[in-house]
């Protein structure tokens, strides 16, 4: 009988270790040295990508791989560095996760791609591009890059985002802009919505676009702007008394307005199919 | 040697391998016809202005959907046969494998179709409360540019009537009271994410049958209200919605 117990215990032990090692984490560190301007890419199928800036001209990759069911394939050729990571036999999500941490000269150019995600950037200064199909972006402190994101439903949040050009489109992803200025900000959405906390600065260009998503822009009252907005099937609604403006546009009590703040410095435009529209005061 | 064969071969010519064999066939048939002699000639300029982009200044993926659509326009490429293939004139990204590359045609049709259908509602008499420019091409810089310098432009009419009529559009209804059953397109695009990303599948069906709906209510609207150009915008962008749905799938499905 104690044989029969300690024969079990020790079958359940070695089947315990044996889970365990298919399961384990592993994790690898990549090293490359770039020249200025370099460009990285890091494709995973699973798995959070966070980027922060380096030191010198390194780059360092480090990578938590869940499970032995997944490689990372790294290549670099010059100043250009491909990381993807490789699903081997039919892995499925939670043993093909790998997340990914970069440590990047802040002037390089960055491209990342996750379905999961999710996917960060701060402090950067270079090109961004992040794409996921549910990840969760988040871009924050990042100066004179032009920022690209794509998703299809993750929501995308970015803060303190200046003087690049800013271009957000998602399928039904709620789109959150918090001190977001540039000569260029531009985010769709078809049924997300899209928030923006700012000044509309820099006489920059800003345009929100949706469907059926609302859309909300908080402003301080001193914002200087030319504003338009119009939702075909929605109530459009401000708290600011607009100087009239002409323009070729009409305008229809609660379907739209147009007119200026200040020195009509950036152009706002605010578009949804039949989502609300309101501008806010702060 | 045909048009087919031109076709055919061309690529290799281009890359720069030339065969003396088919390199003589090859000038000949161009010398005598006119079509092929114009497909050589446009290749070739795509072909030289591509390689003069640097390597951080890939074109984007809009830029090879256009190309592929204006191909198919012209009926140089032929529809995959069962399993998705790459068109035979097209370049590949040289870092992602498309091996489902026919939804980037069919999503460039989706574009070209929304556009048509645009810009060819009846323009408004002059109304005091209308704006002059009625036409979808004039409201394009309020949408995400789809055209590249380096692509020779094919007028949209041209590509909607080779693209097939949006099929899951329902009439002029306010709204249909059950949903349509999706196109040729979106089954096939299904069918391919089914095999290739099964666990997928629910989402991307979720999400195609949104954006289609928002394409019929949009085109619902616009069928009602033919002057509002701001209506037909919306319908340009709710195409583009659905186009971005099939880039994110393609960039996802390996």
């Amino acid at each position: 009988m104690e044989s029969l117990q300690e024969t079990a215990v020790v079958t359940l032990v070695l089947a315990t270790c044996l889970a365990s090692a298919a399961f384990a984490e592993t994790k690898k560190e990549y090293r490359f040295t770039v020249g200025p301007n370099a460009n990285i890419s890091v494709d995973t199928q699973y798995g959070a990508i966070s980027a922060k800036p380096g030191s010198g001209n390194q780059v360092v990759v480090t990578a938590t791989l869940k499970s032995d069911d997944v490689e990372v394939d790294n290549q670099q050729n010059g100043n250009r560095i491909d990381i993807a990571s490789h699903l081997l036999r039919g892995t499925d999500q939670q043993a093909g996760q790998v997340d990914y941490e970069l440590l990047i000269p802040p002037d390089a150019t960055l491209n990342l791609h996750s379905s999961t995600g999710p996917l960060s950037a701060e402090r950067l200064q270079g090109d961004l591009t992040l794409e996921g199909t549910d990840a969760v972006v988040n871009v924050r402190n990042v100066e004179n890059g032009h920022v690209h994101v794509r998703t299809m439903r993750g929501p995308i949040t970015l803060t303190d985002v200046r003087n690049g050009h800013v271009e957000i489109a998602s399928i039904s992803g709620d789109v959150h802009l918090k001190s977001v200025t540039g000569p260029l900000v531009q985010a769709s959405s078809g049924s997300g919505k899209i928030f923006y906390d700012g000044d509309f600065g820099s006489g920059g260009d800003y345009r929100f676009i949706t469907h059926s998503g609302d859309i909300e822009a908080l402003v301080p009252a001193d914002v200087s702007a030319g504003f338009r907005a119009h939702s075909v099937l929605g109530r459009v609604q401000h708290d600011f008394p607009l100087q009239p403006r002409h323009s070729r546009f009409s305008e229809e009590v609660g379907r739209s307005f147009i007119g200026t703040t200040g020195q009509a410095s950036s152009e706002v435009v605010l578009r949804s199919f039949s989502g609300k529209i309101r501008l806010k005061q702060r | 040697m045909t048009c087919s064969d031109v076709q055919r071969v061309l690529p290799e010519l281009l890359d720069g391998a030339p065969d003396g064999a088919f390199q003589t066939d090859f000038d000949t048939h161009v010398k005598s016809c006119p079509a092929c002699s114009e497909l050589v000639s446009d290749l070739k300029l795509i072909s030289s202005e591509a390689r003069q982009l640097a390597a951080t200044e890939e074109p984007a993926p809009r830029v090879w959907v256009r190309i592929a659509a204006e191909l198919r326009a012209e009926g140089l490429i032929r529809e995959p046969q069962s399993a998705p293939t790459r068109p035979i004139l097209i370049p590949t990204s040289p870092r992602r494998r498309w091996s489902a590359w026919w939804l980037v045609p069919v999503a460039a049709a989706l574009l070209a179709a929304g556009s048509y259908v645009v810009s060819h509602k009846p323009a408004p008499q002059v109304a005091k409360q209308q704006a002059p420019a009625t036409s979808v091409t004039s409201a394009v810089p309020e949408t995400p540019a789809v055209t590249s310098p380096s692509v020779p432009t094919s007028a949209p009419q041209q590509l909607a009537q080779k693209s097939a009529q949006p099929t899951d559009i329902v009439g002029p209804a306010v709204g249909p009271a059950v949903e349509p059953a999706p196109s040729a397109e979106d089954q096939q695009f299904l069918s391919v994410v089914s095999t290739r990303a099964p666990s997928m599948r629910a989402t991307y069906e979720n999400q195609l049958q949104a954006v289609n709906a928002d394409i019929r209510e949009t085109q619902a609207y616009v069928d009602r209200n033919p002057g509002d150009a701001d209506a037909r915008q919306h319908l340009m962008d709710a195409y583009q919605q659905k186009a971005l749905l099939y880039q994110i799938a393609l960039d996802r499905i390996q």
